[in-house]
């Protein structure tokens, strides 16, 4: 349940969240402040809260929303709002002549994002993109509160029918250890592979 | 839909949102005190010659930051009490988000270290200075500068973090806000006014870490 | 004051220092030149011992550079270094730049050395720059700084890792100049550089370095007009026509 939660909803913030970077780069003045605002408002407030927020008050305009439901649509929210920031600051990473080169090569924005400009934001943006999943793999575990039965919830249960709260947990804290140390190694890994072409001083 | 909500009844909870705010604020600055304590030692450790110390130090930096915050809370939570250990639910927190950010802030001081160009160092060993007197007077400056916005931005993570506490009954501000949901069922009056102090104290410390970012760090030319 | 003999280091399997021997007498100004890559730089930071030797001996006004057990403060504060890339301590301004060694290695009062640090910075010829920061001053600037950090600790002996590559071209001869001046006083120099007018106006000698070894030596004039060795002369063509 856990990977099936975080799977999904890496997959569907990554995408939200690639697309709300590449527009938040082209500093426009009207769009802007909104999304500075909404990545602020998921910045600055406590996931757990976006979650009861989902779960509980959607119902009240009439969206009726399962726990798993919820989960992955508080997650994807808030993942993108992360993966946002990041892809803005890997976009603005490439320097402005390449924008300039490319245009005066004729490109249309899109080709100019897709040919030019995010290829080469690609570097600066994986290393913490992948950190991010770690992230957001861990924060998955905070959907128990809604009753979803994840890993974090699982345990949960465990230990209240056999208390050996120790043992429950070590065993429960080893499986997110296998899921994110080897993420968190790559992730370094990826960092030093793509940084070594930078001018060293 | 702001005329559906109910002011009054947020009004009428104030009390129980101020206990919380407090709560809040209390474990937060108390946890990071501690947490600072932790990482500045861990690092230490990390960093130090003896290989020992150094695999203690990974080891528990890797397992904090490969694990979600609310298992190691269960972890201390139902973990202390078959070891004959009993705390109050509120220290039990407060300990788990000691170890969790200090796991953080040891990797934070230890790239603020590492942060100083190793030039500088040569030049320092260069006109025979000592391994204590480069600490002292070429690292250390620098690196604190570089440290505090990274730090305070794991302050605005924390006082984030320490609303998992209320998954243990800790009433700090999230609680205060289920209780408010429970006791009426008025989850937009008690969510809305949660995240808003959220973000109140989010935007405060945001605030100073672009200042503290414009102010402290020193760059080589 | 300087005697390598049969010195060689390694990095990894890179056979960066290939047997060499080399003897800088007091007052001399060597040049090393030699493309990248070479252990010209490693041969320089072998001297003040921020790089290691593995074989040989190496000997600086008497001292065994290659003994471990030598008194590493007394062998810095008698050798002055200077980087291509500067390296003043940024949060510090020029003043203390200077004084941090004279006060906390030499153990002098802080005014005494500030009149010391003001004097060598009279000699750069940046006294009036005292209280400023390393940011606000220019590339040619810093490297004088750098110099006069270099010369606070009185020392015997300066050595410079390619002082003007990291410079714009304006820039470099006001930091020749000092350097100029500094060789005329009998500074004992070792320079690594490609800057010929320099080598041919104050160096005694000239070596060239590549491959680890030292392929040869000659006054400046010769060397550059006249090379002995093929290697040297291409390395010389390419560099005349910058």
């Amino acid at each position: 349940m856990t990977v099936l939660i975080s799977g999904a909803s890496l997959f569907l913030g990554t995408i939200l969240g690639f697309l709300l970077g590449m527009v938040r780069s082209r500093k426009n003045r009207l769009v802007n402040p909104l999304i500075g605002f909404f990545v602020d408002v998921m910045r600055g407030t406590p996931f757990i809260v976006q979650v009861f927020i989902v779960f509980f008050i959607l119902p009240e305009f009439g969206v009726e929303l399962e726990a798993f439901t919820a989960a992955v649509l508080a997650m994807t929210i808030m993942g993108s709002a992360f993966i946002c920031e990041i892809v803005t600051a890997g976009i603005l990473a490439v320097p402005k002549g390449q924008w300039e080169a490319s245009s005066s090569s004729g490109l249309n924005i899109l080709q100019q994002l897709r040919l030019v400009i995010m290829p080469q934001a690609m570097k600066t943006i994986l290393p913490p993109l992948v950190g991010q999943y770690v992230l957001l793999i861990k924060d998955s575990s905070v959907v128990s509160a809604i009753g979803v039965v994840e890993l974090t919830r699982v345990g949960w249960l465990t230990v209240v029918r056999i208390p050996e709260g120790l043992m429950v947990f070590s065993l429960v804290a080893a499986l997110y250890f296998a899921i994110s140390y080897p993420l968190i190694r790559i992730s370094n890994s990826l960092e030093r592979k793509l940084t070594v072409n930078r001018v060293s001083l | 839909m702001l005329e559906f909500f109910n002011y009054r009844t947020i009004w009428e909870y104030m009390p129980l949102f101020e206990e919380g705010l407090r709560n809040t604020f209390l474990i937060s600055i108390v946890s990071l005190f501690l947490a600072l304590i932790v990482g500045v030692l861990a690092c230490a450790a990390r960093l130090s010659n003896w290989r020992g110390l150094r695999a203690v130090s990974i080891a528990y930096i890797e397992s904090i930051r490969s694990t979600p915050l609310l298992v190691q809370i269960y972890f201390l939570y139902f973990g202390l009490p078959t070891l004959g250990i009993r705390i109050p639910e509120i220290q039990t927190g407060i300990l788990a988000l000691m170890f969790n950010s200090g796991a953080y802030i040891a990797e934070i001081v230890r790239a603020g270290i590492t942060s100083v160009p190793n030039g500088q160092i040569e030049a320092g060993i260069s006109s025979g200075l000592s391994y204590f007197q480069r600490m002292r007077f070429i690292i250390l400056p620098q690196a604190v500068g570089v440290t505090v916005p990274p730090l305070l931005g794991q302050a605005i993570t924390l006082v984030k973090d320490s609303a998992l506490l209320s998954m243990i009954s800790v009433v700090e501000l999230t609680r205060s806000g289920q209780i408010l949901t429970s006791e009426r069922f008025m989850p937009a009056e008690a969510f809305f006014t949660v995240a808003l102090l959220y973000l109140v104290i989010y935007f405060f410390l945001k605030y100073l870490s672009g200042w503290s970012q414009k102010k402290l760090i020193f760059r080589e030319t | 004051m300087i005697r390598f003999q049969n010195v060689n280091k390694w990095f990894g399997s890179l056979h960066v220092l290939n047997d060499i021997n080399l003897q800088v007498s007091a007052g001399e100004v060597v040049v090393v030149c030699g493309p990248s890559g070479s252990g010209k730089s490693t041969l320089l930071r072998c001297i003040n011992r921020l790089e290691r030797i593995q074989k040989g001996k190496l000997f600086v006004d008497g001292m065994p550079v290659h003994d471990s057990t030598i008194n590493l403060t007394k062998l810095r504060a008698e050798i002055g270094f200077v980087f291509q890339q500067f390296h003043l301590y940024p949060h510090l301004n020029v003043l203390e730049n200077v004084t941090l060694a004279p006060i906390h290695v030499r153990g002098m009062k802080k005014k005494e050395a500030e009149e010391l640090a003001m004097e060598k910075l009279e000699r750069v010829g940046l006294a009036d720059k005292a209280t400023a920061h390393p940011e606000q001053l220019s590339g040619g600037q810093q490297q004088r700084v750098a110099i006069a950090r270099g010369l606070a600790m009185s020392p015997k002996i300066l050595l410079f890792d390619e002082p003007t590559s990291a410079l714009d071209p304006e820039m470099i001869g006001e930091v020749l100049s000092v350097m100029v001046k500094l060789a005329e006083e009998g500074m004992t120099m070792c320079v690594v550089t490609h800057e010929m007018g320099f080598a041919r106006q104050v160096a005694h000698r000239v070596i060239f370095m590549d491959e680890g070894k030292i392929i040869e030596t000659g006054k400046p004039d010769q060397f550059f007009d006249n090379p002995h060795s093929d290697r040297a002369a291409l390395f010389i063509s390419k560099i005349l026509k910058h």
